[in-house]
């Protein structure tokens, strides 16, 4: 690999035009294929923040947005160590020309991994800023005080950043030995300006007002339509191709065949729809693609019958023969994305010696590695592939791969022209790289004062994030043997017992599977919660008390969760009569966030319905650096925990998915979203960690718990109908 | 063929007349506040104004819509830029995440307040309920449209 000099790198991007920008010595790494693993360090952030000439601060955002607002929380952070309000700082989405490789945002990793850098980039902007300062003075660099967009002296003599910048584009190689300067954000004797306010999240009066933002609203000049059929299943052949009567339709163009891709380019969108129906493929599948194969393959008694599940994650005195007080069996469903933005990319191909020779807009999770997949696949240098990424219209981790994008690119090189593909909401369903099938087998006993004594946890679940068609076939098999860290997530129990054994094993399903907002956490936690919950019940005792109880004293910040959410959900009373119930959950996300969730539900016979009345949220995750968008991230979980629970059901059948669009794939509507308190716990010692995903994964468990409380009924299967309380 | 846009006289070119409302807003008139979700009018991102009346643009032949008039998201805020009482409201609540189906959910909120100045949850779920936010913005949408309805009875 080069070793090139970041100082170089930044110069030959145009980035260091002027003004002020921090850089250390920077060594490209090698690339993974997919996703994008580079995660920031305080090298690579420094590109990110910059001084204007005119002193203004240009900020890279190293997020993609989907509506998580990261970009709004670490400019916050920027703000902070650089004295200035959050709308003074320019945020822009860099393509992928313009700075070097970021990580996929993915995994709520976005504040977790990228808090700190990004405030080691600004403060060390600051401090250069401030050395700046002193010499322009003539005075000691302590005697330079912090001010608002600048500096001043005890004598009130003031010092914009303006004033310290010129049009001679300069970089500041810092010295590691020298240390880190002093991070604001993470000084929690500090008096915060901006960490710790609810500002308002970047880009919101374009959303407000239709501007375009998303990739299907780019201006293209000359543009043509596109689109190319979707398997089923990605490891699906074709078998038979017909195109009989494509090119009479009116407005076609081309039409496009390469080895297993059959596509179409047509003067406008109603042009592509017809061309695409005359088009016929029949497919070749390795497997059957049907319900009771999902079933059969997920069978967590039949692998457990079978002996030890693949991957044993904690074998603690093991007692296979103790008395169990709790065995049951849970069943999670398939879920879809479902994201409401139905994915385009725009392709350009450029043959003129003057810059890059393909340009790819998209909304992606991970605009790096569409670049590199869109060099593979062309077999253009990397360096002359761009992408520029837009925002998305949610992501939920279903955004990684180059599909897309591989589409625009193929039908605008075959026809020179720019290629715009907009995927149907059908071909949005068909190519859901779905959440897994998993099934569960928790077993627990207990001793005579009603403490935990043995835990038994095995699972079977579809692959998550080592799943098939994400990396080559000649690597999958040894890129699994390192585990698959979606398929473990939320496998550890905080409960204390002296026996646990927690196993599972993760299979390749008939479907594309991949990687759905909280892994395998959502599903583990409901079944983790619900044996919980029955248990308690069975034991006569208060379930967050009984909770409590049993965690170790490695949980406080969880037992603080329920203990606040109780104390949260006694503020509305439940409803007298037949069929209310209220349940609670708990849960953590990659050991750094903590949540728990009380849901108050009514089982109505009258109506025939489950109806969630009201929820209330308790989450920690650490420094609360925007207290409102942590709680925009908790509404929407909620909402997810109510499609988890009650509402989303992927159907598939006859080789096919049969779920196409949103009216045979319910998603949470307003009438199904109820009221709900939440509650941010702030942790100002203790870093930001992500939550994007968190009350996901014990919403749909205190769902279940309330059920359970309405009506008797205990959940063994996802999604819940009225007609299966009904059966008990 | 022609049509009125938020006020504006556009003509419809002749390679434009067997496609959608929704297509020839966004991909022939530029205006691409409207979004394509699902194609067969079950999500409510695309939806527009007809004649007043809220309607699924992604469901319209651009022929029915001939000499009508159309209002979109970018027919909202005044001339001098000013947002209307339900884009403010929104804005002050922040209620878009990824913000792809707010077009349509304001929209669709104009066309309820339109109808009843003074909607209670149950109306606002009724009237919302076609408007599908994968996001679940739903709890701060409920809140703004109620904001708005205030405000735009002090305004008249």
């Amino acid at each position: 690999m080069a070793i090139l000099s970041r100082r170089s790198f930044l110069t030959a991007t145009g980035v260091v035009a002027g003004g002020l920008t921090a850089v250390y010595l920077f060594r490209q790494r090698a690339a993974a294929v997919s996703p994008t693993f580079i995660f920031p360090d305080n090298e690579t952030s420094a590109t990110w923040v910059q001084i204007r000439p005119d002193g203004s601060c240009r900020m890279y955002f190293p997020r993609m947005d989907m509506g998580q607002n990261a970009n709004t929380g670490l400019a916050q952070i920027v703000a902070e160590e650089l004295n200035l309000a959050v709308s003074e700082i320019d945020g822009v989405m860099p393509s992928t020309s313009d700075v070097p490789p970021f990580a996929v945002t993915a995994g709520s990793m976005s504040l977790t991994a990228f808090s700190r850098p990004v405030a080691v980039a600004a403060a060390n902007l600051r401090e250069s800023l401030r050395q700046r300062a002193a010499d322009k003075l003539g005075k000691p660099m302590d005697t330079i005080l912090d001010d608002v967009g600048g500096f001043r002296t005890a004598e009130n003599q003031v010092l914009s950043y303006r004033e310290l910048v010129d049009g001679n584009g300069a970089v500041i190689d810092f010295d590691e030995d020298k240390g880190l300067p002093v991070l604001y954000t993470f000084d929690s004797s500090r008096l915060k300006r901006q960490v710790g306010k609810s500002a308002q999240p970047l880009g919101m009066q374009a959303l407000v007002t239709g501007a375009p933002v998303f990739a299907g609203d780019v201006p293209m000049d000359d543009v043509l339509y596109g689109r190319a059929v979707l398997p089923p299943v990605r490891n699906a052949r074709m078998a038979t191709v017909s195109t009989a009567g494509v090119q009479q339709v009116k407005g076609f163009v081309a039409l496009v065949e390469q080895s297993e891709f059959v596509g179409v380019v047509c003067k406008t969108p109603s042009a592509v729809d017809a061309a695409m129906a005359k088009i016929q493929v029949t497919w070749d599948l390795q497997q059957p693609i049907n319900q009771q194969e999902i079933d059969r393959m997920v069978d967590v008694d039949a692998a457990m019958a079978e002996g030890d599940l693949e991957h044993v994650l904690v074998d603690e005195a093991h007692r296979p023969d103790a008395n169990w007080g709790i065995d049951l069996r849970f069943d999670v469903q398939v879920q879809s994305h479902a994201a409401q933005e139905a994915r385009v990319a725009i392709a350009r191909f450029n043959d003129t010696d003057d810059g890059p020779k393909l340009e790819i807009w998209t909304g992606t999770q991970d605009p790096f590695a569409i670049k590199r997949f869109a060099s593979m696949d062309t077999g253009m240098s990397e360096d002359d592939v761009v992408v520029y990424p837009q925002r998305l219209g949610g992501g939920f981790g279903g955004r990684e791969h180059y599909e897309v994008e591989r589409d625009a690119v193929r039908l605008a090189r075959a026809v020179n022209r720019p290629v715009k593909v907009q995927w149907t909401r059908p071909d949005e369903f068909m190519a859901s790289r779905s959440r897994p099938a998993s099934s569960h087998r928790v077993r627990i006993s207990v001793d005579e004062a009603g403490n935990l004594q043995d835990w038994w946890h095995g699972y079977v679940t579809g692959h998550v994030v080592m799943s098939r068609e994400r990396l080559p076939n000649w690597l999958l098999p040894i890129a699994r043997l390192g585990g698959d860290f979606g398929v473990t997530k939320g496998a550890l129990s905080p409960y204390e017992a002296a026996h646990q054994r927690i196993e599972c094993k993760d299979v390749d399903l008939p479907i594309d599977l991949g990687v759905w907002r909280s892994l395998n956490c959502g599903p583990a936690v409901f079944a983790r919660e619900s044996a919980m919950d029955e248990l308690a019940v069975g034991l006569g005792v208060d379930p967050v008390d009984f909770k409590i109880s049993q965690m170790s004293d490695d949980w406080p910040r969880l037992s603080n969760c329920l203990r606040q959410v109780r104390k949260l959900s006694e503020k509305r009373a439940l409803p007298v009569g037949a069929g209310y119930g209220r349940g609670y959950a708990c849960g953590t996300y990659d050991g750094r966030c903590y949540v728990a969730i009380s849901a108050d539900v009514h089982v109505d016979v009258a109506t025939q319905q489950i109806k969630v009345l009201h929820l209330c949220c308790a989450q920690d995750v650490g420094m609360a650096v925007n207290p409102d968008q942590l709680r925009a991230q908790m509404e929407s979980n909620l909402s997810w925990s109510i499609g988890m629970a009650l509402v989303e059901r992927f159907e598939v059948a006859d080789n096919t998915i049969q779920s196409s669009n949103f009216d045979n794939y319910a998603i949470p509507r307003m009438s199904d979203m109820p009221s709900v308190d939440t509650l941010v716990i702030d942790q100002p010692d203790i870093p930001p960690a992500g939550a994007g995903e968190v009350p996901l994964i014990a919403g749909p468990a205190a769902i279940a718990n309330a059920i359970r409380n309405a009506c008797g009924y205990r959940a063994l299967r996802l999604p819940i109908s009225f007609a299966d309380t009904q059966r008990a | 063929m022609k049509l009125t846009v938020n006020g504006e006289p556009r003509q419809v070119a002749e390679d434009w007349q067997d496609e959608t409302l929704l297509t020839v807003l966004r991909e022939h008139f530029g205006l691409t506040g409207s979004r394509f979700s699902c194609g067969i009018g079950q999500c409510g991102a695309c939806l527009v104004h007809i004649e007043g009346a809220p309607v699924s643009s992604c469901l319209v032949p651009i022929k029915d819509v001939a000499d009508k008039s159309v209002l979109t998201i970018e027919g909202l805020a005044a001339e001098d830029g000013s947002l209307h009482p339900l884009q403010q409201a929104w804005l002050d609540a922040n209620v878009p995440q990824c913000g792809y189906c707010q077009s349509g959910q304001i929209m669709q909120a104009l066309a309820l307040l339109q109808r009843n100045p003074d909607p209670d949850d149950t109306d606002i779920d009724t009237a919302m309920s076609g408007n599908l936010c994968r996001c679940g913005t739903y709890d701060r949408i409920r809140a703004s449209i109620k904001t708005a309805a205030v405000v735009m009875k002090e305004i008249g």
